[in-house]
């Protein structure tokens, strides 16, 4: 083993690299830079891909909405609602549909503040607001993990304008467990306050429904009340049976502009594809920054592969000198790929420091959550293995040098 | 301890085959000091990179110590190098980056030796070449003498049975290479044995023995009234 370390050669190495600082300074700062980026964006990365794997609570798959317009003069919006309603639901293949005054995650919506106390100066917290009938848990595909749903009888019209809110209300886990400092359990049954000052009891608990602003920190904050909108704008959301989605998309649109010419039917959307519009700017960004990643690493293993030959054009005659002093060609591979190691290991320790830098200033400017050390150690850990796959050439370049090169060469 | 039957090393460039050394037959016994001599492109460098395992024969047979070198692999010659063999280059061939210790160092890192015998044997040489207070220094701060006396340290250090000299003193001035000389023939008068190839005659005739080597061939050359003649091959 002593043996093995003295062939190492590491003290030599070392001295010698102080002695030529520049290009390895160079090559280290490079990878210390790249550790530094690297790590922040798989981060950023890694915060953007949670957030676009958050289950919204509704069943996406089955799940699509349109908007309906209303033109025509002296409409009877009331009896024209319960009619589509009633027509889609009729529908062959379609589960269940409600109207529905916005769509989550379409980053439009309505929020209110709850309140567990009456009073204008009391702290409320912040929730998505949707108006649905008693369809709407079906139609939504949600899952109501305590109390009940609307009944029928719950349901009120809301006129435009109007600030008066419904008794009743469902809400999600997320919300209650905000507060009621999670008892969610216990959520049911009480009464919050809506306005600073409108009682609203709470009914029920859905498992998850998401607001429609994935960006917000209280997305999963969201209410059900039992309210249909009388308006000329509305929209429905409708719920097929599994696999029928897309199927059914134009036959409920076709059905809807052909049973009344008083309205236009537009907008018809996918629940999905919602999704993917509301996260598009994150995919983007992901791709963006794994293009960064992509590209910085290879132009520090470019860098290395560079350093590496230029080092090894410039040593020739010593390289062919160890040869002949007795070194194998394994014992050159190594010197370079174990000088590398050297190099590389300032680097990243260097890079390290850089990353909890940037992600402290990251964490206290933007609020993210703290770097996590496992990726910090995967980042080195990786950008170790990119120096010693990108010496490896080059070393190997280098341990085929002839002994010869000690006496041929005058250089 | 050194022997070659019918040693040739040819080189193939664009289809042109040369041939660098023909059918070389030499022995060379355990305590000889034997000088190498000929024209530029004679085939001497060839000779000197064969005979210290530094390239490969292309046919023929090299015995070194009773083993035959041109069994063993690239692994193999290397060790061999390592364990008998120690090298004087021209250009001295120190590694500029590295300090004298750490110059003397190498060879014997390749060896796996301990780092206290390393650094006796390191002391000593150097002290040996009258440079034990300059461990520290850098090549560069040499002389060119200097320098060369820390390779023959170095050469020295792993206790070779072999030393391989290629114009050790070719870029030194006269007194220097005298001195390197006389250092050369101490070394062999503690039993080490010497193949120097040199262009000096001068230098050369100090050797107990001289071959001359002309179109690949080798000869020995014996002296009679000052005057070299030709023997025929060695």
């Amino acid at each position: 083993m002593s043996a093995f370390f003295t062939q190492l050669e590491l003290g030599p190495m070392f001295r010698a690299l102080m002695r030529n600082k520049i290009g390895a300074l160079l090559i280290a700062l490079q990878i210390a830079l790249t550790l530094t980026i690297m790590v922040n964006a798989i981060f950023m990365m890694q915060q953007r891909s949670e957030q676009m794997a958050r289950a919204s609570g509704l069943d996406e798959a089955n799940t699509f909405y349109l908007s309906n317009t209303v033109f025509a003069q002296n409409y009877n919006l009331k009896t024209a609602l319960q009619q589509d309603l009633q027509r889609i639901r009729e529908t062959p293949g379609v589960v269940d549909a409600t109207q529905i005054n916005a769509i989550p995650l379409s980053g439009g919506g309505w929020s209110m503040s709850l309140q567990t106390k009456a009073g204008d100066d009391i702290e409320g917290t912040g929730t998505a607001v949707y108006m649905v009938d008693e369809h709407g848990i079906n139609a939504m595909g949600l899952e109501l993990i305590a109390g009940e749903n609307f009944q029928n009888s719950d349901i009120g019209w809301r006129e435009e304008g109007s600030t008066q809110w419904p008794p009743k209300a469902i809400i999600t886990k997320a919300l209650a467990e905000t507060m009621f400092e999670g008892d969610w359990k216990n959520a049911v049954g009480k009464t919050v306050y809506i306005d600073n000052h409108q009682p609203v009891q709470v009914i029920g608990i859905i498992k998850a429904l998401q607001a429609p602003w994935n960006g917000w920190n209280g997305v999963e904050r969201s209410m059900l009340v039992p309210q249909q909108l009388d308006s000329k704008g509305s929209r429905f959301f409708i719920r097929t049976e599994p696999g029928r989605r897309d199927e059914l998309m134009p036959v409920i649109e076709k059905m809807l502009a052909e049973s009344d010419r008083g309205r236009i039917i537009r907008n018809v959307t996918s629940m999905e594809q919602t999704r993917d519009e509301s996260y598009r700017e994150h995919q983007a960004t992901n791709t963006i920054l794994l293009t960064v990643i992509i590209v910085l690493t290879l132009i520090t293993g470019f860098g290395i592969i560079g350093l590496a030959m230029f080092s090894i054009n410039r040593r020739t005659r010593q390289i062919g000198t160890r040869r002949a002093l007795g070194a194998s060609q394994w014992q050159v591979m190594r010197y370079f790929m174990l000088e590398n190691l050297l190099i590389s290991t300032a680097g990243v320790v260097l890079g390290a420091a850089g990353a909890v830098g940037l992600n402290i200033w990251l964490v206290s400017t933007f609020s993210m959550t703290p770097l996590s050390p496992v990726l910090l150690v995967i980042g080195v850990i990786a950008l170790l293995i990119v120096g010693q796959l990108a010496v490896s050439y080059p070393a190997l370049v280098a341990s085929k040098i002839s002994p010869a090169t000690a006496t041929r060469g005058r250089a | 301890m050194l022997t070659m039957n019918n040693i040739s090393k040819s080189f193939i460039t664009d289809d042109v085959v040369t041939h660098a050394l023909r059918d070389i037959q030499l022995h060379v016994n355990e305590g000889d000091f034997v000088s190498v001599t000929g024209p530029s492109g004679s085939g001497k460098t060839t000779f000197l990179n064969i005979a210290g395992l530094l390239e490969t024969s292309s046919s023929g047979e090299y015995l070194l110590d009773g083993e035959d070198i041109t069994k063993l692999n690239d692994s193999g010659r290397s060790r061999m190098r390592n364990q008998k063999i120690g090298f004087i280059f021209q250009s001295f061939n120190l590694i500029p980056d590295l300090n004298l210790f750490d110059n003397v160092d190498v060879p014997l890192r390749y060896r796996g030796l301990n780092a206290s015998e390393r650094k006796k044997r390191i002391e000593y040489h150097l002290d040996q070449v009258g440079l034990a207070s300059r461990m520290k220094h850098l090549p560069s701060q040499l002389s060119g003498g200097q320098q060369q006396r820390v390779a023959i340290a170095r050469a020295l250090a792993t206790s070779p049975r072999f030393l391989l000299a290629d114009e050790p003193t070719g870029n030194l001035d006269s007194q220097m290479a005298q001195s390197v000389m006389s250092l050369l023939e101490d070394i062999n008068k503690a039993g080490t044995t010497i193949l120097m190839v040199t262009h000096d005659p001068s230098l050369a005739a100090r050797a107990k023995r001289q071959i001359y080597i002309k179109d690949g061939h080798v000869s020995e050359l014996t002296q009679k009234n000052s005057n070299l003649h030709l023997v025929g091959e060695a």
